[in-house]
């Protein structure tokens, strides 16, 4: 019985499918599947299948965000009785992401934000546009493993180093590992602002935040 | 010569096009312009800043936009005319990285880059003019349009498209442009010595910088283009159809905002827009439906009576290979073939997307685009083309190499009949051999060095290059 509902959640994620998803997370609360169990060995499993298919170009972005909103779908149902038991969800590490201000575009950094949630990080998506200083009160906040800084524009570049400034000012560089990505962005740029690392694409960006958060 | 929509299909995307710019409409995060849209008819939502633009808004700018405009070099036998017809093509824009001419590794681009690809450029007769290959990282952010603008004015004499990435910059460019077009008086009477493009950020958004300098273009009539740059699947539809919808509203809303502000304003009418390659969440250039996209777009630029401007013959692959090659190939033909009337990155010196640039891929895309020129020039049929009388006297004994009049009639009409390729190797197997066995890299390579230390251009008027280098100290040292 606990091995077919952990299928069906994996199954569900798997194939995309939210209803399907937030179903069988119902039925397993109702059979009494500890939730955390639910989360580890059925819809975690799917998105982390999922997402390793996709690192290895073998099925399409498409398919990757909409197993992740699978399984947020199904995470909708569990969260709360985890919640009122005061459990928590282990994860691999926190990550905020951001466009920096003056920047609107989103898709890459959405991108790197659904294959971190595939691998298991919590991921706290900020949006774009984001001031420098709500970085760093967003920091304050949520207190991430990793921060990190989208720009897509070479005129909005400077931005990340405006907010690794604005950290150390805040004393919190070094206390949160900072990140950046986005076409015109290079790993010498990252040298030149003390940032803690690069990517130029998703799947190495997810490859930096498990190095360094291990 | 290729139509890709029928006339069906042409309304059907226009009527879609118009009920996305009416009813859905177009964030511009810019007060002012909003406020230009709304006094004109548009509907303006100020809290979401989007504008909504009726359709007999922009069939009346329309009107002001130019259908053809002349550009204008500091060499007048390079001035041009887009919009009469034929296809003209610039290089490729932009790149960080640079493929090291002597040590063939990837390094940072450099401003140096910058002055030799300019170089090249004004010396490759299939560029018609000249666009920012690189972006040098070896030159501070605060005065980098500047440097930029101030080395390609240095290294071409052909028209010159330069980079507006910020708005102060920008401006900083457009003083510089006056002194190059020898004075403001000059200038404000001949803009189309310099012109500049810009994107939108899709789905349906402008920024208040990029607007800024785009009223910037309209106050002095700098031509432009406007490209929309959605990446269907992404940024836009999956569906080829949707994504043209979309990239007609967002280039549409700047042209209404312009030819309201500066009528008459050239605009050249243009897309970047491509598939998000769904595998790896990259942006596919060197696709096919990226040479349909633009087959489609000139079709409906033409339609509004406007110039099209395609960013066709991109390369995705990471070195100047057989990949590289086709990509360049099959998007610059097809947009050629479309009636683009400008084939932006055509003569594509870069390989990665836009992202790294290669001496020797510039070489090759110039013989690419070269054979491609040849093919948009069609063929000439007259009764003296057609030869008959010529037929007739050479008959069925003797050839046309060993016939007077046959050599005649061929010395005449070789150069307008037939292409000649600079690098490409058409000799016999052991005159190849002769010659090293080289591939069309490394001829390539050589041809270019060669190029580097012979083609030399006319210097700029004593004293410009002083009064520029002015410009660029007083903003260095206004954000020190």
């Amino acid at each position: 019985m606990t091995s077919s509902i952990f299928e069906e959640l994996e199954t569900a994620v798997i194939e995309g499918d939210s209803e399907k998803s937030e179903e069988a997370a119902k039925k397993a609360l109702e059979a009494g599947t500890p939730p955390l169990e639910a989360i580890t060995n059925g819809l975690a499993k799917g998105v982390k299948v999922v997402g390793d298919r996709f690192s290895k170009g073998e099925v399409f972005l498409v398919e990757l965000i909409m197993a992740g909103d699978a399984m947020k779908a199904g995470m909708s149902v569990l969260l709360p009785v985890i919640k009122a038991s005061k459990e928590e969800v282990e994860t691999l590490g926190k990550v905020l992401l951001g466009t920096v201000q003056g920047d609107i575009h989103s898709i890459g950094k959405d991108i790197v934000a659904t294959l971190l949630e595939a691998e298991g990080f919590e991921v706290i998506n900020v949006g774009e546009d984001v001031a420098s200083v709500t970085f760093v009160d967003k920091v304050k906040e949520h207190k991430p493993d990793v921060l990190g800084l989208s720009s897509l524009l070479t005129a909005t570049m400077p931005m990340q180093q405006d907010v690794i400034e604005k950290l150390k000012a805040a004393g919190l560089k070094g206390k949160v590992k900072v990140i950046i990505g986005g076409a015109p962005t290079t790993q010498e740029w990252a040298d030149e602002i003390e940032a803690d690392g690069y990517a130029g694409d998703a799947v190495s960006a997810v490859d930096l935040v498990k190095r360094l958060t291990e | 010569m290729y139509r890709l929509l029928g006339r069906g299909e042409i309304h059907a995307i226009h009527g879609a096009a118009m009920d996305v710019l009416e009813r859905v409409g177009v964030v511009i995060q810019h007060d002012k312009a909003l406020k230009t849209l709304e006094e004109a008819g548009a509907t303006v939502d100020n809290k979401t800043r989007v504008a909504k633009i009726p359709e007999y808004l922009l069939q009346d700018t329309l009107q002001k936009s130019p259908r053809r405009h002349r550009m204008l070099a500091r060499n007048p036998k390079y001035n041009f005319v887009i919009g009469d017809g034929g296809s003209v093509f610039t290089n490729a824009f932009g790149a960080h990285y640079t493929i090291d001419l002597e040590t063939g590794e990837r390094r940072l681009s450099t401003i140096k880059d910058l002055e030799e690809f300019t170089l090249l450029a004004d010396y490759f007769p299939t560029v018609d003019y000249i666009k920012p290959n690189i972006l040098p990282q070896d030159v501070p952010k605060t005065i980098w349009e500047q440097e930029m603008a101030l080395a390609m004015f240095r290294s071409a004499e052909k028209h010159l498209s330069l980079v507006a990435l910020t708005p102060v910059g920008w401006r900083d460019v457009i003083e510089m442009a006056k002194i190059y077009a020898g004075g403001e008086e000059e200038f404000i009477k001949n803009p189309a010595i310099v012109d500049t493009g810009f994107n939108n950020v899709p789905p349906l958004k402008y920024t208040k910088e990029i607007i800024d300098m785009i009223l910037d273009c309209a106050k002095y009539g700098i031509p432009f283009d406007i490209s929309t740059g959605a990446l269907a699947s992404a940024s836009g539809p999956v569906t080829l159809a949707g994504t043209i919808v979309q990239g007609i509203a967002e280039n549409h809303a700047i042209v209404v905002l312009t030819q309201l502000v500066g009528p008459g304003t050239p605009i050249m009418w243009g897309s970047c827009a491509t598939i998000l390659d769904q595998r790896f969440g990259t942006a596919a250039y060197g696709s096919p439906e990226n040479g349909l996209i633009h087959a489609a777009f000139c079709q409906m630029a033409h339609y509004y009576g406007i110039p099209y401007y395609g960013a066709a013959g991109v390369i995705d692959s990471k070195v100047p290979d057989q990949q590289a090659a086709y990509e360049n190939t099959i998007n610059a033909l097809l947009a050629t073939v479309s009636g683009a009337d400008v084939v932006h990155d055509g003569v594509y010196g870069i390989v990665e997307a836009g992202v790294t640039a290669s001496y020797e891929m510039f070489a090759i895309s110039n013989d690419i685009c070269g054979a491609i020129k040849r093919i948009g020039k069609g063929m000439r049929v007259t009764p003296e083309t057609l030869a008959v009388d010529l037929i007739e006297l050479v008959g069925h004994e003797k050839n046309h190499l060993n016939t007077p009049e046959a050599l005649k009639f061929t010395k005449k009409h070789l150069m307008e009949e037939q292409w000649q390729p600079w690098i490409s190797n058409r000799t016999s197997r052991p005159e190849w051999e002769k010659q090293g066995s080289k591939d069309i890299a490394q001829v390539a390579r050589e041809k270019v060095k060669e190029i580097l230390s012979t083609h030399k251009i006319e210097p700029l008027p004593k004293g410009m290059e002083a009064a520029m280098r002015r410009i660029i100290q007083k903003r260095a040292k206004a954000s020190s």
